[in-house]
């Protein structure tokens, strides 16, 4: 590594304290974390939180097919290799859609629609737009924002047509790296002509916002790689970028023992990948929003993050300010001000729930006064690296964000905490310490950069 | 001689994707039927998610609520593709409000025969990215809190549906008549009005000149860009 190339770009080098980052913690997309989620909650309790929904409220469609699977991915996927389990699993969606859809006020507003994955395209058109009429008609759907995940290696002319006949304006391609070598070592092997492809499909058809999900800390990456994505992403004009760090966590994730363990990047050389990463997206005028995600000064989410609007959901830093959240289909998270709720993750146990006219909760958890304003403070940590934080819980917490003060990473002024630029990819760590519950097993989580 | 060959939509309904030999294949798997105003579209048997062509007459879709309301989610006109899954295991039906012919199909056989003919499958999906923007306009006109709102985009609806439609027609030039298919109760069920909301509307914009009613029936446009205004 060349010390040099470090220090002229601009802004000041992260420093590297090991020690601070050792611990793996949560990503926090939501508090109580999915750590918490336990049995105790039941339809009843849904039922409840929907009837008294109130405000605004967005949708998000989970869709656990792939064409194929990466060897990487933690996501809730299978394969989509026959056409009657994936119509299964639609019709058993429509029955929940259906049941949903009747216990909501007709006062609820829709505001946003995600539609997430797996791959939402390993459907066929013609069933995700039938897919879309029953939304349309069971939520009372009038005008929308509505942001798809696609996997580019699957996007043609039909797919085109489908989104801007169904009028989405967002999109997140899979992309991860450009490095052919790379994309051996992770199962996702997508020629850099086919991106390209995707993406101006995808202009032609009417998305304004368009998100790459990269990945540091691959197998057997090297800084250049890296450097080399972020140009072509940059080049390519992507509005937003989420930039990750791969976990490797094969005992959690069993397709993941096809990587090559034996080739992954040690902790210092991440570290200083994603410090890269964020230089070079800042360099090149994007927005940060939180340490390991960008966008460009025009698109809503640099938007949000400028004005403090910025929040997190499941699906990461989000300009969504909605307070209820509704999951639909398999493993979906639905969060209300009250409850946290997650579905069946199994698509065979959730289609037979479903076909005996039972909500398919599975686990969730109730969210406290003390967990609301616990939730808060690491949101406002994580998304504007700054939060007030009263004097009963900053004496109890001093202790364990005192070394972060230590090393500069972190200030505390009047009434307030701040996440200086130098402490940025210790927000994580430095959340953690709001959060009571996660003095639980370690290797649940993953690694805070 | 196929009745596929003598049927009134064969050129403008989703199978007009298909050539002679095709049209057989699929008039196979096709059943006709006939429907009084009323009656609503059911199938014996197992396979009991279908999907049909319009031939004849107007028919609505509904969908039944939880508590077993029915809300009316859509009107389908001949050549009208109904891709929306109806049936015994569905939440939605389909039912005639005139006499009505249509030719209906297990959803999984026809998905099954478009899924071997491109050109069939490429109209499918257009024929459902019709069938969603109906469905969004229909939330639009249910969302709007005002009866003379609804009504008016109501006129506009059926006037678009129901005339012949030219190369590049210029609706705001023409006065448009039409014979309303529908009951005052059957428009207030569709319109989710009472019967006497609907009447007052409808001679209230007789009354302003933007509309005239000949007969029971008969509608005629006089002033649409009023009713456009009104439609909001």
């Amino acid at each position: 590594m060349n010390a040099a190339d470090d220090c002229c770009l601009s802004g000041v080098m992260w420093p590297y304290f090991p020690e601070l980052l050792a611990k793996p913690v949560p990503r926090y997309t939501s508090f109580p974390t999915a750590a918490e989620f336990a049995d105790g909650v039941c339809p009843s309790d849904v039922f409840a939180a929907l009837e008294q929904a109130r405000g605004e409220i967005s949708l998000y469609v989970h869709i656990p097919f792939c064409e194929s699977i990466c060897w990487y991915c933690g996501c809730n996927t299978g394969a989509a290799n026959r056409r009657q389990r994936l119509a299964s699993y639609l019709d058993s969606l429509y029955h929940e859609i259906v049941m949903i859809g009747s216990r909501l006020p007709r006062s609820a507003s829709i505001r946003h629609v995600a539609f997430g994955g797996g791959s939402p395209n390993a459907i066929a058109p013609t069933d995700f737009v039938r897919l879309m009429d029953t939304l349309t008609l069971h939520f009372r759907l009038t005008d929308p924002v509505i942001s798809i995940e696609l996997d580019p290696r699957t996007l043609n002319e039909s797919w085109g047509a489908v989104m801007g006949g169904i009028g989405a304006t967002r999109a997140s391609l899979g992309v991860q790296t450009f490095a052919p070598h790379l994309q051996v070592a992770i199962g996702r092997e997508q020629p850099m002509k086919e991106i390209a492809r995707s993406v101006a499909l995808l202009r032609k058809v009417g998305i304004a916002s368009l998100n790459f999900d990269l990945m540091y800390g691959l197998p057997g990456q090297i800084m250049d790689d890296l450097v080399h994505t972020i140009e072509t992403t940059v080049a390519m004009g992507a509005d937003r970028v989420a930039l990750f760090g791969y976990a490797h966590v094969p005992h959690l994730i069993p397709r993941q023992r096809r990587i090559d363990a034996s080739a992954l990047p040690g902790q210092y050389e991440r570290f200083r990948m994603a410090e890269r990463g964020y230089r070079m997206f800042v360099d090149q005028g994007y927005q940060p929003v939180g340490f390991d995600h960008f966008a460009l000064p025009g698109d809503a989410l640099a938007q949000a993050s400028l004005s403090g609007r910025l929040h997190r959901n499941f699906q990461g830093f989000t300009d969504d300010d909605a307070p209820v959240t509704i999951g639909l289909g398999a493993s979906a998270i639905s969060s209300f001000p009250q409850l946290i709720v997650q579905n069946e993750k199994n698509s065979g146990r959730y289609r037979m729930m479903l076909s005996q006219d039972q909500l398919p909760v599975s686990k969730g958890v109730f969210r406290l006064a003390g967990d609301r304003l616990r939730g808060r403070i690491i949101e406002r940590l994580l998304c504007h690296g700054q939060a007030r934080v009263d004097r009963a819980i900053l004496t109890e917490v001093y202790p364990g964000i005192a070394p972060f003060i230590e090393k500069g990473l972190l200030v505390a002024e009047e009434g307030k905490l701040v996440i200086p630029p130098a402490g940025l990819a210790y927000a994580r760590a430095i959340a953690s310490q709001f959060d009571p519950y996660r003095a639980g097993s370690p290797s649940r989580f993953s690694s805070a950069v | 001689m196929s009745f596929c060959d003598t049927c009134v939509v064969r050129n403008s309904a989703i199978c007009a994707a298909l050539d002679a030999s095709e049209i057989g294949a699929l008039s196979t798997i096709g059943r006709r039927r006939t429907l009084q105003p009323g009656q609503s579209l059911l199938w014996e048997g197992e396979d009991s998610i279908l999907v049909a062509n319009v031939i004849e007459g107007l028919l609505k879709l509904s969908t039944g609520t939880e508590d077993g309301r029915e809300q009316i989610v859509g009107v389908v006109y001949p050549s009208d593709f109904i891709g929306r899954p109806f049936g015994s295991t569905t939440a939605h039906s389909v039912t005639a409000l005139t006499e009505a012919k249509v030719c209906v199909f297990s959803r999984a056989d026809f998905d099954a025969f478009a899924h071997s003919h491109p050109k069939l499958e490429h109209k499918l999906l257009e024929r459902t990215l019709a069938e969603l923007d109906r469905t969004r306009r229909w939330m639009l006109l249910l969302g709007r809190k005002n009866a003379s709102e609804r009504i008016a985009s109501f006129l506009l609806e059926i006037a678009e549906r129901m005339m012949p439609q030219g190369c590049g027609h210029a609706p705001a030039m023409q006065q448009q008549q039409f014979e309303l298919p529908f009951s005052r109760q059957q428009i207030a069920d569709v319109l989710g009005l009472t019967i006497e909301t609907v009447s007052r509307q409808l001679t209230k914009l007789k009354a302003e000149g933007i509309i005239d009613l000949p007969s029971r029936r008969a509608v005629v446009i006089l002033d649409p860009e009023t009713l456009l205004e009104r439609a909001g």
